[in-house]
């Protein structure tokens, strides 16, 4: 069983689509209870950061979830926001404070000289950094679907991926237990579920 | 290295059946296959069903049937007023979504959406009809002009928080004529976000044209399907032999 965290922003249908697609089962739920019965944690996103934390908060979601992910160990995915949202903090509409279970901060992407649009919308090459179980089978590059006005500044060695707009930036790392990707794998056709199906089968 | 080019199928849904824009004749070709799944880079579906207090369930079956089938993003929109029909359209399976009317008539609405899912999940979609040499804002599906300028709006709804810009050329629309491109280069000069332009496509050469035009980043169609044998991939491969960068 797969427990997808619901803290009411989620694209949460989308996610548990293409779990079911793979052949595994998936429950959406905001109870500790339930998630603590799951294999596996899906932390999914599309969202603002100060209200992915507040609603994970209100949902009284932050010390049950340190638990299963920093003491129980329990392998985690976040997806866009909630690959964010696994970072110490983010300057997104002020500043907020993360899950703090892999280091960096969330800053806004600048256009640079080539007066790039924000939002980064659409089909983009990953590129990997390292070796990682998520990108078994994943060709290298291969194009993944990205939607962010913000990126993830993080280390080398937490990094596993990386995409080019106006610079390299994070696009998926690695960390123990605790894995996450900037770009949407349950929206990004069969390379997106590929991912998906690495973690679910060896994560 | 970079970022491709999309190509975007725009679906009108009538209480859950697909229907062709032009004259808003059914089309009961209502198929997952209709959009190529494996090609399309994204859908956008908008809900035209009418009445006071529209059900639209018919529509979020459709938009959850579409999530479930096509792991690619699905941008929903039609009437959408308040971050309570966000909520529901998104609960279906959309992943941003598209307002118009909305936005003229409660420009805050843009913001709303924007602090609480992110700027990119919003977009604005701007109706734009020729008066002069300048371009009016529609509302209520074309039906209404509004007095705006649509170039004015579009900076305006960056301002507020919208994530990218879908432009319309009402009269194009249904035409198979072409992009509106003058129409296109003026509001994608205008803003720094992504735009997204729909009204005309009737060949894969208007979406050659229309990505000519800096800061254009996807072209949408909806009735191109229709009329064509072509898919999406033949309209790839055609966009990439003139080195535009997609997804193929």
């Amino acid at each position: 069983m797969i427990g997808i965290i619901d803290y009411g922003l989620g694209n949460l249908r989308s996610v548990l689509g293409a779990i079911e697609k793979l052949g595994f089962q998936g429950t959406i739920s905001s109870e500790p209870n339930d998630l603590s019965r799951a294999d596996k944690l899906i932390l999914p996103g599309v969202g603002a950061f100060g209200d992915g934390i507040k609603n994970l908060k209100s949902r009284g979601l932050i010390d049950p979830l340190n638990d299963l992910v920093t003491k129980q160990r329990k392998p985690i995915l976040g997806i866009c926001l909630g690959f964010q949202l696994l970072s110490e903090g983010s300057e997104e509409y002020g500043d907020h404070k993360g899950l703090g279970w892999i280091p960096g901060q969330v800053k806004r992407i600048e256009p640079g000289p080539e007066q790039l649009r924000v939002p980064h919308v659409g089909w983009n090459d990953f590129q990997q950094t390292r070796d990682s179980i998520l990108f078994d089978d994943v060709p290298d590059p291969a194009l993944f679907y990205f939607v962010h006005s913000y990126y993830l500044d993080t280390d080398a060695n937490t990094t596993v991926g990386t995409c080019t707009y106006a610079v390299p930036m994070t696009a998926a790392v690695q960390r123990g237990n605790v894995f996450g990707t900037q770009f949407h794998p349950e929206k990004s056709q069969q390379h997106g579920l590929t991912v998906l199906k690495n973690f679910l089968e060896r994560a | 290295m970079m970022l491709r080019k999309r190509v975007i199928t725009v679906l009108t849904l009538n209480d859950g059946t697909l229907f062709r824009t032009k004259l808003f004749t059914p089309d009961y070709r209502y198929t997952l296959n209709f959009v190529d799944a494996w090609s399309v880079d994204e859908i956008v579906m908008f809900d035209v069903t009418r009445g006071d207090t529209p059900d639209r369930q018919k529509f979020f079956d459709a938009v959850s049937n579409f999530a479930q089938s096509c792991f690619v993003p699905i941008a929903v929109g039609g009437g959408i007023r308040s971050l309570d029909d966000v909520k529901r359209y998104m609960d279906a399976g959309g992943d941003k979504v598209v307002i118009n009317t909305g936005a003229l008539e409660r420009p805050e609405l843009i913001s709303e959406i924007a602090e609480t899912y992110g700027a990119q999940c919003v977009v604005l979609s701007i109706d734009a009809k020729r008066d002069g040499d300048r371009f009016d804002v529609m509302s209520h599906s074309g039906s209404q002009t509004t007095g705006r300028d649509a170039v004015s709006w579009a900076i305006e709804g960056e301002k507020l928080g919208a994530g990218e810009i879908l432009i319309t050329s009402i009269e194009r629309d249904g035409a198979l004529q072409g992009y509106d491109l003058e129409l296109c280069a003026a509001v994608a000069d205008a803003v720094s976000l992504p735009v997204q332009v729909l009204g005309g496509c009737g060949n894969w050469k208007h979406m050659v044209s229309a990505f000519e035009i800096p800061g254009v980043s996807a072209a949408c169609t909806q009735n191109i399907y229709h009329f064509t044998e072509q898919s999406i991939s033949s309209a790839k491969k055609f966009l990439a032999s003139k080195g535009h960068p997609v997804r193929v």
